[in-house]
C-alpha cells in the first residue's frame, strides 16, 4: 500500500517550462520538453487508474487517466483558450483522453500528481506541460503495456461502470468511432488521493444526503465532468452505462435518450448541455452527477453494511409495517423507492427473514451486473471474478497450451472442427486428451449437431480409438440389445411376474416413472405437448394426454429399470435422461448414452444414500482446506452437513442452470479433464462466489438452505466454470505443498498447540465449539486441524476423500456393492 | 422467554411422491397452482405469517422429496418440528397405506419429547379428480385418524384451492399449541442459540 502512495508533491513546480501563467501564454506545444522536444498541456489527471491485463491482480498496471490539450493543426490562435471560461470552445480534436502507466512517466510523474491534486473544478491556472503520449485511434492486442491517447473527436462513446456490488472498482472503457474498444480502465478509488479528497469535500458540503441522487463520488464521475466542460456528453437511453461523446443526430436517434436537441435552444454543439449545466449552477459539484452508483453500492461503499443492517431492522416487521414505513413522507427517497420495488415486495412475501432477503437481493444485483458485463466487455470478466473472491491469489489461467490460446479454447467446438480430428476411416487422429481439453474449456456447439456425435464418446458408448465402421457395428448390436431389454419388461407387465413382491415393485416403479416424466422439463418444447391420447386409461394423466417424447422417456426409464434391477428407477433419473434424449432424439441411442452417464451417477441413488453422503463429506473437507474461515462460519450456522448442495450434486445442477447451460456444464464434467469429481469444484465455486453474503448475513441452517436453493437460475455458468478451474488448481497446489512438507521429518514444534493468530479467530473457535453439537468423529481430524491452524499450513491433513479429487478416473460402483446398497428389486 | 417473542412454527409435510405436497404448500402460501411442478429434490421451505387468535406467528413449511430413500437425510429438518402434516392422494390407495409408516418414521427421527401427544394433521388431496377414480373413502380415512388418537383430517384440492386455508389454519393452531407446551417444560431447549451477541438482531423470529 505504502509504495503505491503518490509521493508528496513539491511545493512549487520545479521544471521551468510549466511555470508560465495564462497571460504570458505562449505557443505552448512548441515548448521543448527535455526529452521529447515537445510538450502538451495537461488539463486534468487522475491517479491510480489501472489496466487489468490478466486475471491476476499482480499484473495490474497503475497509471493516470488524463485530459490533454494539444495544439491542433486546424486550430487558429483566435479560438485558442486563454482561460477556463472560454475552455468550451476548444475543438474536440485538440483534446486527448489519455492513459499513461506510472512507469512510463519518468520526470513527468510529479506533474501528473500535481495536476491530479489541484482543485479539479476548473482547469489548472498554471499550465502544466508533459511529454505527449502517443496518439492512437485504435489499440493493438498488446493491451495495457503502452500509453494511449485518443483525440476526443475520435471517441464515440464511453462505457461507464460505477462501482457496484459485483464490481468493486468502477471502470471506463473508451469506444472509438472506428469501432475499437480500449482496455477497461479501473478506478482504484481508495488509493487515489484526489478522489479521497474530493469525497471528503463532498461530504462536508452536502449535508442532505437524500438530495444527492447520483450516489457516491468516484473517479469515473470526475472524467465525465472533465469532458462535459468541453464537449457534449449524452447518456444513452438504450443503455444507461453508455455515454455518447458529441453524438450526431443519427447517433442520438439510435442510442440517445431523446431524439436530438435535448433542451430547447441547446441544439448547437458549441454550447454543450453539460458545460452549460455545470457553469449555470455555479456549485462546485452539480447536484446530480452522472455515472453514479446504485444506492445500495453507495451505501455499501460508504458504510459497509450499516445501511442494510438498519433496513433489515425495518423489514423484520411485518409487511404491513414495512408498507407504512414506505409511505412515510420523511423516508429518504432511495429508501422509499427500495420498498416500493415490486421485486422487494414479492421477496418479502416469500420469506420474512430480512437478512436472507437482503443477502439475496444484494447478490442479485451483483449477478445481474455480471451478466450484463459479460455480454459487453468480456475481456475484463475474468478480472471481476478474481477481485470478488477472497480465496486468495488466482494464477493466470490464460496460459498457452499447445498452440492454441485460451481465448480460442473457450470457443465452442463446431462440427467442422470435430470432423477434422478424424481421418478418412473415422479414426481419431489426435489424442483423446486433446479432445477433452477442448471440450472442457469450450464446450460443444449447441446447434450444429456435434453433440449428438461427441456425447457418445464422452459417455463411453464409443471407444475413442475406434473406426466409423466399428462404431456402426457397435451401435447396431446396442440397438438390438435395447429392443431385447425393452421387450423383457414389456412381457413381464403383460404376463405378470414371478413373485408378488416383484409384481408390486414393477407396478410401483411404473407409477413413479409415469409421475416423474410428466413433470420433467415440460417447459422444453419437445416435452411440452399433450397431443396424443394416453395409452393407459388408468394413468392419472389419462385425461390430459401425453406426447410421443414423454412416452419414449417412460420406455427408456422402464428399460433402465430392467437393465439395472439392483438399483431401479429413482427420482432424479428422469432429470438426467431428458437432456440426453433431447440431444439424441433416438431412444436406443439415448438409452445407452444414459446408461453411460448412470455408471458414474449410480452412487447418487443408493438406498442408504451412502454415495451422496460421501460426496457431501468430500465437499466438507474441501471447504475446510480451501476456505477455513467460511467453514467456521458454516459450522456456527450448523450447516456443515452441506445438505444445501444435495440437489445440485444429485442431478448435477440440473435445477440450478438454464437448459442450454446444463448441456454445456455436463459435457464439461464428462471430460474428467481435471478431476472426475469436478462437479464438487463447481459447488465450491458457487459457494465461494457467495461466501461474503453467507458470512455476513446467514446465521442458521434454514437461512443458508433457503439462500442456496434460491440461487437456482441466477448463476452465471461461464464465470462459474472459470472460477471452478482456478479453485481446482489452487487445491492441487495446496495438496502438493502439503505433501512436499510432510516428506520432511516432523519438527517437534508441530506437536505444540498453536496459539490462535488473532483474537477473532479464537472467538470463532470458542463460539463454534459451544454452540455446535460435537462434530462427527470422521471429520474431526481435518476439522480440528484447520480450525486451530488457520494459516498454519502444516497442520492440514489431506484426507483420502480430498486426495480422490485429484484423480481423473471415474469412481464406479462394483456390482456387489450395488446389490447391497442399491435398493432395487433383487 | 417472554411470550412477546416472535413465534416460529416449524411444520413438516410428508407423504408419498406425487401426492401434492409442494402444490398444497404453494397454494397456501402463494395462492397459486401450477400443473408443472418438478419433483422435489432435497428439501425446501416456504414461510407465511398468520394470525392465530390475535397472535402473529410465522409458519415455516418444510417440503421434502417423497421417495422414501431420500428420507434418511431428513433428520436435519425434522428436529424442532411443531407439527407434522401427512398427505396422501385420495385416488391412490398406496399413498394412503403408507401414512402409518410416514408417521412412525417421523416420530423416530424427530424424537419429540412426548410422541403420544405430538400433533399430526392428515390431508387427503386431489379431491377435484372425477369421482370414479377415487379409491380411498372419507370413512376409511376418518377411521384411520380416529385410531391414531384423533388426528384432524381434511380433504383438499390444491388445484381448486378447496379446504387448503382451513387445513392450514388447524395446522397453525396445533403447531402453536405444541410450541407453547414445549416452552413450559423446556428441559431440553431445542434450538435456543447460545450464540454470541451479534446474533441478537438475527432472525430467531
Amino acid at each position: 500500500m505504502a509504495k503505491q502512495e503518490p509521493p508528496p508533491s513539491p511545493p512549487s513546480p520545479t521544471a521551468s517550462f510549466y511555470d508560465m501563467s495564462d497571460d504570458e501564454e505562449d505557443d505552448y506545444n512548441t515548448i521543448k520538453h527535455a526529452k521529447s522536444g515537445r510538450g502538451v498541456k495537461l488539463l486534468f489527471s487522475k491517479s491510480k487508474v489501472y489496466v487489468h491485463p490478466s486475471p491476476s491482480s499482480k499484473d495490474n498496471i497503475p497509471g493516470f487517466i488524463a485530459l490533454i490539450q494539444q495544439k491542433s493543426p486546424a486550430q487558429t490562435s483566435a479560438n485558442r483558450p486563454t482561460s477556463s471560461s472560454s475552455s468550451k470552445t476548444i475543438a474536440s480534436s485538440s483534446l486527448l483522453l489519455a492513459w499513461v502507466p506510472e512507469s512510463s512517466l519518468g520526470d513527468a510523474y510529479d506533474t501528473y500528481v500535481k495536476v491530479d491534486l489541484s482543485d479539479s473544478d476548473s482547469p489548472p491556472k498554471q499550465k502544466y506541460l508533459v511529454p505527449p503520449p502517443p496518439t492512437t485511434t485504435s489499440h493493438s492486442s498488446a493491451v495495457g503495456t503502452y500509453a494511449f491517447a485518443v483525440p476526443i473527436s475520435e471517441v464515440f462513446s464511453l462505457l461507464v461502470r460505477p462501482p457496484s456490488l459485483g464490481w468493486w472498482f468502477g471502470s471506463v472503457v473508451i469506444n472509438t468511432r472506428a469501432g475499437d474498444s480500449f482496455p477497461a480502465l479501473f478506478f482504484h478509488d481508495s488509493e487515489c488521493q484526489s478522489t479521497i479528497l474530493q469525497r471528503k469535500k463532498l461530504a462536508r458540503e452536502s449535508f442532505d444526503i437524500s438530495s444527492d441522487g447520483g450516489g457516491m463520488f468516484w473517479g469515473g464521475d470526475e472524467v465525465l465532468r472533465w469532458l462535459k466542460r468541453y464537449v457534449t456528453v449524452e447518456r444513452s437511453g438504450v443503455d444507461n452505462t453508455v455515454y455518447l461523446i458529441e453524438p450526431s443526430n443519427a447517433d442520438k436517434v439510435g442510442f440517445g435518450g431523446k431524439p436530438a436537441s435535448p433542451e430547447p435552444g441547446q441544439s448547437v454543439p458549441e454550447a454543450p448541455a453539460g458545460a452549460a449545466k455545470s457553469s449555470a449552477g455555479g456549485a462546485p459539484f452539480p447536484s446530480r452527477r452522472d455515472g453514479g452508483m446504485d444506492p445500495v453500492t453507495k451505501a455499501l461503499k460508504e458504510a459497509r453494511w450499516n445501511f442494510l443492517e438498519k433496513l433489515s431492522q425495518v423489514t423484520t416487521f411485518t409487511r404491513r409495517t414495512a408498507q407504512a414505513v414506505a409511505e412515510n413522507p420523511k423516508m429518504p427517497p432511495q429508501m422509499r423507492r427500495l420498498m416500493r420495488n415490486p421485486e422487494v415486495q414479492t421477496i418479502q412475501e416469500e420469506f420474512d427473514s430480512a437478512r436472507l432477503y437482503l443477502a439475496r437481493w444484494a447478490m442479485g444485483i451483483a449477478e445481474q451486473s455480471e451478466r450484463e458485463r459479460s455480454q459487453r466487455i468480456w475481456t475484463a470478466k475474468d478480472v471481476l471474478e478474481m477481485e470478488e473472491s477472497e480465496v486468495g491469489d488466482f494464477e493466470i489461467l490464460d496460459m498457452e497450451v499447445g498452440n492454441m490460446s485460451m481465448a480460442d479454447k473457450r470457443k465452442p467446438v463446431m462440427m467442422d472442427e470435430w470432423e477434422k480430428w478424424f481421418d478418412m476411416s473415422g479414426r481419431l487422429q489426435i489424442t483423446p486428451d486433446e479432445v477433452k481439453d477442448r471440450i472442457f474449456h469450450g464446450g460443444l456447439d449447441p446447434e450444429d449437431g456435434v453433440r449428438k456425435e461427441a456425447w457418445l464418446f464422452l459417455l463411453g458408448v464409443y471407444e475413442w480409438n475406434t473406426s466409423r465402421d466399428e462404431r456402426q457395428v457397435k451401435m447396431n448390436s446396442l440397438r438390438d440389445e435395447y429392443i431385447r431389454l425393452k421387450g423383457a419388461w414389456w412381457e413381464r407387465t403383460a404376463e405378470g411376474h414371478v413373485t408378488l413382491e416383484e409384481n408390486e415393485w414393477w407396478k410401483e416403479q411404473k407409477m413413479r416413472i409415469e409421475k416423474d416424466v410428466h413433470r420433467t422439463d415440460r417447459h422444453i418444447p419437445l416435452f411440452a405437448g399433450e397431443d396424443i391420447p394416453h395409452p393407459d386409461p388408468d394413468s392419472p394423466f389419462a385425461e390430459s394426454g401425453t406426447n410421443v417424447h414423454m412416452e419414449q422417456m417412460k420406455d427408456m426409464l422402464l428399460t433402465y429399470n430392467e437393465y439395472n434391477k439392483d438399483l431401479g428407477y429413482v427420482q432424479g433419473m428422469s432429470d438426467l435422461l431428458a437432456p440426453i434424449y433431447a440431444v439424441m432424439q433416438d431412444d436406443a441411442v439415448a438409452f445407452w448414452a444414459f446408461v453411460g452417464f448412470m455408471e458414474r451417477m449410480e452412487r447418487n441413488f443408493l438406498r442408504d444414500q451412502s454415495g451422496m453422503r460421501r460426496q457431501l463429506l468430500t465437499l466438507d473437507h474441501l471447504v475446510q482446506l480451501v476456505d477455513p474461515k467460511l467453514y467456521l462460519h458454516l459450522q456456527k450456522a450448523e450447516s456443515t452437513n452441506f445438505f444445501f448442495f444435495f440437489r445440485m450434486l444429485l442431478v448435477w445442477y440440473k435445477r440450478e442452470f438454464e437448459w442450454l447451460d446444463v448441456l454445456r456444464l455436463w459435457e464439461c464434467l464428462w471430460t474428467d479433464w481435471l478431476s472426475s469429481n469436478f462437479h464438487l469444484f463447481i459447488a465450491l465455486a458457487i459457494l465461494e462466489k457467495h461466501r461474503n453474503v453467507i458470512m455476513d448475513h446467514l446465521q442458521h441452517f434454514d437461512e443458508v438452505l433457503k439462500y442456496v436453493n434460491e440461487l437456482s437460475n441466477t448463476i452465471d455458468l461461464q464465470s462459474t466454470l472459470i472460477r471452478a478451474e482456478s479453485l481446482f488448481r489452487r487445491f492441487q497446489r495446496m495438496v502438493e505443498a502439503i505433501d512436499k512438507r510432510s516428506n520432511f521429518p516432523a519438527p517437534s514444534v508441530r506437536q505444540r498447540k498453536p496459539t490462535p493468530a488473532s483474537p477473532t479467530e479464537s472467538n470463532a473457535n470458542g463460539a463454534s465449539s459451544g454452540a455446535d453439537a460435537a462434530p462427527q468423529p470422521k471429520r474431526q481430524s481435518v476439522g480440528d486441524a484447520v480450525a486451530q491452524g488457520i494459516g498454519l499450513e502444516k497442520q492440514k491433513i489431506i484426507s483420502p476423500e480430498l486426495r480422490s479429487l485429484l484423480s481423473r478416473k471415474v469412481e464406479k460402483l462394483d456390482k456387489a456393492e450395488l446389490k447391497e446398497h442399491g435398493g432395487g428389486v433383487t | 422467554m417472554a411470550s412477546r417473542k416472535k413465534v416460529l412454527l416449524k411444520v413438516i409435510i410428508l407423504g408419498d411422491s406425487g401426492v401434492g405436497k409442494t402444490s398444497l404448500m404453494n397454494q397456501y402460501v402463494n395462492k397459486k397452482f401450477s400443473a408443472s411442478y418438478k419433483a422435489t429434490i432435497g428439501a425446501d421451505f416456504l414461510t407465511k405469517e398468520v394470525l392465530v387468535d390475535d397472535r402473529l406467528v410465522t409458519m415455516q413449511l418444510w417440503d421434502t422429496a417423497g421417495q422414501e430413500r431420500f428420507q434418511s437425510l431428513g433428520v436435519a429438518f425434522y428436529r424442532g418440528a411443531d407439527c407434522c402434516v401427512l398427505v396422501y392422494d385420495v385416488n391412490n390407495s398406496k399413498s394412503f397405506d403408507t401414512l402409518d409408516s410416514w408417521r412412525d418414521e417421523f416420530l423416530i427421527q424427530a424424537s419429540p419429547m412426548d410422541p403420544e401427544s405430538f400433533p399430526f394433521v392428515v390431508l387427503g388431496n386431489k379431491i377435484d379428480v372425477e369421482e370414479g377414480r377415487r379409491t380411498v373413502s372419507t370413512k376409511k380415512a376418518n377411521t384411520f385418524c380416529q385410531a391414531k388418537g384423533g388426528i384432524p383430517y381434511f380433504e383438499t384440492s390444491a388445484k381448486e384451492a378447496i379446504n387448503v386455508e382451513q387445513a392450514f389454519e388447524t395446522i397453525a393452531r396445533q403447531a402453536l399449541a405444541q410450541e407453547e407446551s414445549t416452552d413450559f417444560n423446556s428441559e431440553f431447549p431445542e434450538t435456543i442459540p447460545i450464540d454470541i451477541p451479534n446474533d441478537s438482531n438475527g432472525c430467531s423470529c
